[in-house]
């Protein structure tokens, strides 16, 4: 169908194209998750840690909006601070993935030779390892377990994925005739690679690295359902999911409200990055 | 009119897009007799593809609309249902489009591609089937059919690749078919060879065919008849001859003398038209051609002109200020 | 006029070899020619036989494997880094695909201004004033599209506009890679005519690569032509055009689409199709489809020698020779 309009249609009759209402709602959903995360110290939260005996499993009550678990401790206020986790996890271990991986998936795509050679043979050995294992191989043994550690972990296994990506991106890109019109025009490979590939692989980096911290979030999750994450007391919603495992007959709510908000964010995340990716696309469309 | 084999009639294809309703195909009457080449000339968005695959039946329902009529060997095409269609393309209508390495399966040998039509629609049995494959094979020219028949389309080259589209096009004798820029992306002398492999079979097979083109040269020699196609519609027909030499319509001739030729002088300066073609969704009443015409009025602005005969039989122009009716160009040496 | 004291590009013996050993395939198999300043030369061929590659082994865009390219003097071949780069200014391409050819996220102006930012040659308001005159020298008004993305153009605009940036550095020789193929008949002598008023205004030397005869023979001084990397004939274009004294350039020419229905049908088309480049025919690399190939086509490879003035021929048996050639009509170099 759309390659029959290409033929009659001009581009210039396309009528801009929209996000939709929900990819704004899924945008300010996030941004609360964050903001919460951030100011959850000046909140009007109960601390997460503090054990209210009065209140050991309670439902939601005006007093708890979201119960408390089996020690008592504010649920809401936990999701809030177990959040910080999460998301410093996640964006942190994606700052490392592209960190490394963009500007190396763009190199070796850009020069080709023995360069991309090289460092496609290395990272495809490491992608043929299976990263989960690697990580829970890693953190077992680098103990004493932090923060620092698991970013810097789960991070160095996302750079052979995010160099894969990339490097794909901008294979595409780099075979198109304006890159070699830069080229014949004089221009150094580094302004090539800013200001032609850059640009034009942006819209599929962004959408990776949303998709990719969903990713991490998740892994971040499994990792602490293993006792692998932060220590406890300190909530992340892989830990509160985990802690509340034997507790969820007598309260459900424990396992369900931290699961909802992991659930949300993620869902939250790979929309947006899959709405981004279309919507890009889209502006592509050629005569 | 019992010789007719295709009859259109106000055929208009529209699309609802974004950015409003497109009359891709905007009012389209033209007939083809058996055993006859016409020629649909037009540039990009002239809805000469859209015209084509009008008439095969071949738009999606969703977002298109389809008023008027095609009367394929009597039946209509117009509003009938994709089973009903299946049941007449290849036998009565087949396409062969621009680019056969996107008309035929990557990983599908070529003989399976052919085989696969004769089994499904002629009920032709395995053995029987394969022969008949390397016959059509052998017959668009294919070097060693029985070998090739085993080959993949990538194994093949851009003119091979394009016999074998041909060879699945013919493969159950279709009465029409209708070929979409076949050489478009073909070499110059590969070009000529499967051209003249269209003309032949044309013969042999007893079929009409129409020759889809932006190149005047194709359909210079090989066409008893010319449509000149402009936003969507018709602006000029009539027999090739006087479509070249006795044109009417300004477009004509700006199309005609802005071709370079061969027999130019070097560093000849090509009349050009300005302007480009027109932008189907914003068409106003008047002459498309209007806004780049040198010898538009307020008229042509205002009113679109519709098509009137020549004097020679069959030809018709849409122009409120035709050009003079004489031989307008010498025949070239 | 091609042997001029010192012609502005003069390439000898070039040769581009892709992949190695058993596998390696020379697109371009040792070609020499030479363009006066201020000459067009067009190249053609059929795909495949390495006109594009020439063309962008002058850029250096490929390695080329051996041979001299000497642009004002200077072998280009040695150079490296900045002296590259600096030479690629006064050597400037343009693309086919107009649309490939323009970053899709940079502004019209941005893209015009490009190889002024990545030189730092002109900055403010002079590069302001720079690329608001190349885009009015090509038709495009600065004040309403500067600021546009390319998706917004046509293919046309968005040729204009990779021209108008191919001047900004105000180069000496303009390659043209079949710059209006992917172009509209209408468009494409819109763009044939900018070129030719340009190259004027500019002082400009083209090397016009295309496969399109009539398009080549507009524009061009004079024309090589190209089989399996090799050229098999050279010379004034209107002398070889009117006396080929290469068969294939013969044959090509007959295989030419005339927009002309006088134009006699079917002359004598080549068969076959070129043979792998991978395992190019011994002796004359067209000996396997020419039909006047004797054993000595097979055995010794025929070296260009002149014919006429300026016209040379690498063939055993040319159609003419330099006593029965016709007087070539005086051309300016």
């Amino acid at each position: 169908m759309s390659s029959v309009l290409d033929d009659v249609v001009d581009p210039e009759a396309l009528a801009p194209k929209r996000l939709g209402a929900l990819f704004w709602i899924c945008v300010g959903w996030l941004a609360l998750n964050v903001l919460g995360a951030i100011f959850a110290n000046v909140l009007p939260l109960v601390n997460p840690l503090y054990q209210n005996y009065n209140a050991i499993n309670a439902g939601p009550s005006l007093h708890h909006w979201l119960g408390t678990d089996d020690l008592g401790r504010d649920i809401l206020s936990r999701i809030v601070y177990g959040s910080r986790v999460s998301i410093t996890v996640g964006i942190g271990a994606m700052v490392i993935g592209f960190g490394i991986g963009l500007p190396l998936g763009m190199l070796a795509a850009f020069r080709r030779g023995r360069l991309d050679s090289l460092l496609t043979a290395f990272m495809y050995v490491f992608l043929a390892f299976p990263a989960i294992i690697a990580v829970i191989a890693v953190l077992s043994f680098w103990t004493p377990r932090s923060l620092f550690k698991i970013i810097v972990v789960i991070g160095l296994a996302s750079v052979p994925l995010v160099y894969r990506v990339i490097r794909t991106a901008t294979l595409a890109v780099a075979a198109r005739d304006f890159v070699t019109a830069a080229k014949v025009q004089g221009a150094t490979d580094r302004r090539i690679l800013v200001k032609e590939l850059l640009p034009n692989i942006a819209p599929i980096a962004v959408s990776f690295l949303l998709i990719g911290v969903a990713t991490v979030v998740t892994l971040e999750g499994v990792l602490a359902f293993l006792g692998l994450s932060v220590n406890p007391p300190t909530p992340s919603w892989g830990n509160m999911i985990n802690e509340s495992r034997t507790v969820m007959a007598q309260n459900p709510w424990l396992v369900l409200f931290p699961s909802l908000a992991l659930c949300l964010f993620l869902l939250c995340l790979n929309f947006i990055g899959d709405r981004l990716r279309t919507y890009f696309d889209v502006t592509e469309v050629k005569l | 009119m019992s010789t007719q084999l295709l009859v259109v009639d106000d055929l208009h294809t529209t699309f609802r897009t974004a950015a409003g309703l497109v009359a891709a195909v905007g009012g389209v009457s033209f007939d083809l007799a058996t055993n006859e080449t016409v020629g649909i000339v037009g540039e990009s968005g002239s809805g000469k593809t859209v015209l084509a695959r009008t008439i095969m039946g071949l738009q999606p329902r969703s977002n298109v609309e389809v008023r008027g009529s095609v009367l394929l060997d009597g039946h209509q095409v117009v509003g009938a249902s994709e089973r009903e269609m299946r049941e007449r393309w290849a036998t009565d209508v087949s396409m062969v489009f621009q680019d056969p390495m996107t008309s035929l399966n990557p990983v599908m040998r070529i003989g399976r591609q052919i085989d696969e039509t004769l089994r499904v629609r002629l009920g032709m049995d395995k053995r029987a089937a394969r022969a008949r494959a390397i016959e059509l094979l052998a017959m668009v020219g294919m070097p060693s059919a029985e070998h090739r028949y085993r080959a993949y389309p990538t194994q093949l080259s851009g003119g091979m690749r394009q016999r074998v589209v041909i060879a699945t096009a013919l493969a159950c004798s279709p009465k029409l078919l209708i070929a979409d820029e076949p050489t478009t992306g073909l070499d110059v002398t590969i070009q000529a060879q499967i051209l003249n492999l269209l003309d032949d079979l044309k013969e042999q097979l007893h079929m009409s065919v129409i020759l889809i083109t932006h190149d005047l040269g194709v359909v210079a020699t090989r066409t008893s008849r010319i449509i000149v196609m402009y936003a969507g519609r018709i602006v000029e027909m009539g027999a090739t001859r006087d479509v070249f030499f006795r044109h009417r319509m300004p477009y004509t001739r700006a199309l005609l003398e802005s071709s370079p030729k061969v027999s130019n002088p070097s560093h000849t300066r090509l009349r050009v038209i300005p302007g480009r073609p027109p932008n189907l969704s914003t068409l106003t009443s008047g002459c498309a051609f209007a806004p780049r015409c040198s010898s538009a009025s307020e008229r042509c602005h205002q009113e679109r002109p519709s098509l009137e005969p020549a004097e020679e039989p069959g030809h018709v122009f849409a122009c409120w200020h035709p050009l003079a009716a004489t031989e307008l160009h010498e025949a070239p040496r | 006029m091609t042997d001029a004291a010192s012609p502005l590009l003069s390439v000898r013996n070039l040769t581009v070899t892709f992949g190695s050993g058993a596998h390696s395939v020379s697109a371009v198999a040792g070609i020499s020619f030479e363009i006066a300043e201020g000459e067009t030369l067009g190249l053609v061929g059929e795909s495949g036989c390495g006109k594009s590659t020439t063309g962008k082994a002058l850029m250096k865009i490929v390695a080329p494997s051996s041979g001299t390219i000497e642009l004002d003097g200077v072998d280009i071949t040695r150079l490296r880094g900045r002296a590259l780069r600096n030479a690629r200014t006064r050597m400037q391409m343009i693309f086919q695909d107009p649309i490939s050819s323009l970053n899709p996220r940079r502004r019209v102006r941005d893209i015009v201004a490009e190889p002024l930012d990545a030189w730092k040659s002109a900055t403010g308001s002079a590069r302001e004033t720079i690329v608001r005159t190349l885009l009015n020298e090509v038709g495009i008004d600065p004040d309403v599209y500067g600021a546009r993305y390319p998706r917004e153009f046509s293919g046309g605009q968005c040729q204009r506009i990779s021209i108008a940036r191919s001047l900004a550095m105000r180069p000496k020789l303009l390659i043209c890679d079949e710059v209006v193929s992917a172009l509209d008949v209408s468009v494409q002598a819109q763009i044939l005519n900018l070129l030719e008023d340009l190259k004027a205004e500019y002082g400009l030397t083209l090397l016009f690569i295309a496969h399109d005869l009539a398009v080549v023979k507009n524009v061009s001084d004079r024309v090589a032509v190209m089989y399996l990397g090799k050229i098999c004939e050279i010379g004034p274009s209107d002398v070889l055009y009117e006396a080929p004294a290469h068969p294939y350039t013969k044959f090509l020419l007959g295989a030419a689409l005339e927009a002309d229905p006088d134009v006699t049908v079917r002359g004598e088309v080549l068969q076959g199709e070129p043979p792998s480049p991978l395992d190019p025919p011994s002796g004359c690399r067209f000996r396997t489809r020419c039909p006047f190939a004797t054993d000595l086509c097979a055995s010794d490879e025929p070296a260009l020698r002149e014919v006429a003035p300026g016209h040379h021929v690498a063939c055993h048996f040319p159609l003419t020779t330099l006593g029965s050639s016709p007087s070539p009509s005086p051309i300016l170099g």
